[in-house]
């Protein structure tokens, strides 16, 4: 019996002192994730795509919403104007800089709305068309390494500094090679699982990278999802007149 | 003299019984069917009123809120202003409750309803529990952290029944989101159509997902110990908070419809919002939600006053057929009366007593008749007929007729009956003695 103590109390001090050995390196993380962000932001271009997004409801069925999506990330500015369905053609956000508005040419008013906010019923958010912003407003809680499908990941657990994000914590799977996200879950606050998204392929735009097909499914909702994909890119310089509140107008008409 | 008058009149309102009877009776139904309209719709909106302030959980409804870096939260702190206030008239408060709310997607399998919830502490809430009609389960264990309970239609539209567990899917009060779920107690009749469609929760529970204390709360309502001070109240702590006095139906309709919209359901339809410092307040009063319902009870009564107008007429031609046969039957004996010496002004006075006689006795039956079929219905339970119960109180049909309706009902009868005696009567006065003696009538 002494003996058997002894083992254990041997194993614990050595368990102990090689605790610090083995700890993680959140760091690498970090830098892996400030990579994630400094590549989906393109200071030197501006960007112009068409997004298609088809949401599956359960109960509503399928819907198809055509977006044109016009950004410059030089000024945090983003403009998309809502083509199809012919009911909400017209209707468009521009973002600029810390706000965002939501233009509606049936009452040929803006409102005030937020990054938040999901866009237009979809399990898509407002922000899901800007910049990354994960390694200002993540911590790095924990990561492990795997594999998602054959591409070599970071799995990548964060926790949010501060509550500008919707989503307290979630879960990312970075690709080691290119630090291309390919998987998020996000949680609630009671770290319940309420958003997952794909991002299986990207498009290379200036220095950066842009996801070109996204899927976000929502985790309560059975069934429900809306895929996203983006054609037509182009990098062609846009007229500043383009992120103003006196075009989407035009646009709208 | 008016003795005299009064004398003959009486006898000759008894001399023809069946006659009277007939005409006293159809003034009575008039005056039974209008009393009627004004007990049961003031009933209805006495009812309602009620009903209201018990879904809704008060008479003087204080919410406030705080403009932060991320945005607008809704919360009400204890400050000095609003406790002077509470102290200042706490002889006309009976009760304070708290109030969390939200508007969260409830969640059943595929399906998915957003939803009005309020956070309520059941402890303070009996006059909540006892106005509310359920209809599957029960509220034995509402007290219980994460049940809810769920409006009918809602259920219906979820597909969710009593015992079974939905998603409540919301925003903290900081915009992040959260998730939490709750088994649905009881399921209860839904008000929908009448403006109020709520499902309610354990405050402490809806503040953990919203990310507030458990004992924080975001509305402050006042049952004052008269309802009928509501008014009054809500005006005193508008202005001890410094929020501006409410317009009304009349004012709105003089404005714009973006501005009435605006003005009715406070919707901030604004371009920007310009940040404040502390905490903005809003006051509304259970008289302010009850405005819509009250000018559509009007409606009622005016359609009411309209039919007993109608009927009115049509009983005054009655009375002056009446008092015209009347005038011809007794034509002999008006003249030995007058050849006795009575005057013409005492004729046409016993005509004119007859007819507020008539008119007095029948309005009389009439209200004593509603009376009698307002203490009946009064008795019957009609909780089998849960879309009825926000007008009932405990499943009862109450009647208020105010006093003032009655009078004057009752004045606007006797005023037609004299009208209609009137021509008849001046008939008789002008009568020569002579003539009317030997006539062969």
């Amino acid at each position: 019996m002494r003996k058997l103590m002894s083992v254990l109390i041997v194993v614990l001090i050595l368990g102990c002192s090689a605790a610090p050995v083995l700890a993680k390196d959140l760091s690498i993380i970090e830098e892996v994730l400030k990579k994630v962000d400094e590549q989906s932001y393109f200071p030197d271009t501006d960007v112009t795509a068409l997004m298609s997004m088809i949401i599956e409801d359960p109960e509503e069925g399928l819907e198809k919403i055509v977006v044109r999506y016009f950004r410059r990330d030089d000024g945090e500015r983003f403009l998309l104007l809502i083509e199809e369905p012919q009911t909400q053609k017209g209707q468009g956000y521009l973002l600029e800089g810390d706000n965002l508005w939501f233009y509606d040419p049936s009452s040929r008013k803006f409102m005030h709305t937020s990054l938040k906010e999901s866009f237009q019923g979809t399990d898509a958010r407002n922000a899901d068309f800007s910049q990354l912003t994960y390694s200002s407003s993540y911590k790095v809680v924990d990561y492990d390494e795997g594999k998602l499908g054959n591409f070599p990941v970071y799995i990548v657990d964060l926790e949010a500094v501060d509550d500008r994000v919707p989503y307290p914590y979630a879960k990312l799977w970075i690709t080691k090679e290119g630090n291309l996200v390919l998987r998020t879950q996000e949680f609630s606050l009671n770290k319940r699982l309420m958003r997952s998204g794909l991002f299986p392929s990207y498009a290379r735009v200036g220095n950066g990278v842009l996801p070109t097909q996204m899927i976000f499914i929502d985790e309560l909702v059975e069934g429900k999802k809306t895929q996203i994909t983006l054609t037509e890119i182009s990098t062609a310089k846009l007229p500043d007149n383009v992120f103003t509140r006196a075009f989407l107008e035009r646009a709208s008409r | 003299m008016l003795s005299v008058v009064l004398k003959i009149s009486a006898r000759n309102v008894w001399r023809q019984k069946k006659r009277s009877f007939l005409l006293a009776g159809a003034i009575a139904f008039s005056m039974f069917v209008i009393t009627i309209v004004n007990g049961l719709t003031g009933g209805v909106v006495d009812n309602i009123r009620v009903n209201f302030s018990h879904a809704l959980g008060g008479h003087v409804f204080i919410s406030g809120s705080e403009y932060r870096e991320q945005g607008i939260v809704y919360l009400i702190a204890d400050e000095q202003a609003l406790l002077d206030s509470l102290a200042h008239y706490e002889t006309s408060i009976e009760s304070i409750t708290r109030r969390s709310q939200a508007m969260p997607s409830l969640i059943f399998g595929s399906r998915q309803a957003m939803q009005l919830v309020y956070g309520v502490d059941f402890s303070e809430e009996d006059k909540l529990l006892s106005s509310l009609v359920v209809t599957q389960g029960s509220l034995e264990r509402v007290t219980d952290e994460q049940t809810i309970i769920l409006p009918r239609t809602v259920a219906e539209r979820l597909g969710v029944e009593a015992g079974e567990t939905v998603l409540m899917r919301l925003d903290t009060i900081t915009g992040q989101r959260n998730v939490g779920e709750v088994i649905v107690a009881a399921l209860i009749e839904d008000q929908e159509r009448y403006g109020i469609s709520a499902a309610y929760v354990n405050r402490s529970y809806l503040n953990s997902l919203l990310g507030l204390r458990p004992e924080e709360y975001q509305a402050l309502n006042l049952f004052l110990t008269n309802m009928d001070d509501a008014d009054e109240v809500g005006r005193g702590f508008r202005e001890a908070l410094g929020v501006p006095q409410p317009a009304t139906l009349a004012d709105i309709k003089e404005m714009d419809e973006e501005e009435a919209v605006r003005e009715l359901f406070g919707m901030a339809r604004v371009e920007e919002i310009e940040p404040w410092e502390g905490i903005k307040y809003q006051v509304t009063t259970i008289n302010q939600i009850m405005e819509p319902v009250e000018a559509a009870v009007n409606v009622l009564r005016t359609i009411g006053l309209a039919i007993f107008i109608i009927l009115l007429v049509i009983t005054a031609v009655g009375i002056t057929n009446t008092f015209r046969m009347i005038l011809i039957e007794r034509t002999k004996e008006i003249g030995t009366m007058r050849a006795f010496g009575m005057q013409q002004g005492m004729v046409r006075n016993i005509f004119l007593m007859e007819a507020l006689l008539l008119s007095g006795g029948g309005a009389l039956v009439g209200f004593v008749l509603y009376g009698v079929v307002s203490l009946v219905l009064g008795q019957i339970s009609w909780d089998t007929m849960p879309a009825m119960q926000f007008f009932l109180d405990q499943g009862r049909i109450t009647f208020d007729a105010t006093a003032r309706e009655v009078v004057l009902n009752t004045c606007l009868i006797l005023a037609m009956s004299l009208l209609a005696a009137n021509f008849p009567a001046k008939a008789a006065a002008k009568l020569s003695p002579v003539k009317a003696m030997s006539s062969n009538l």
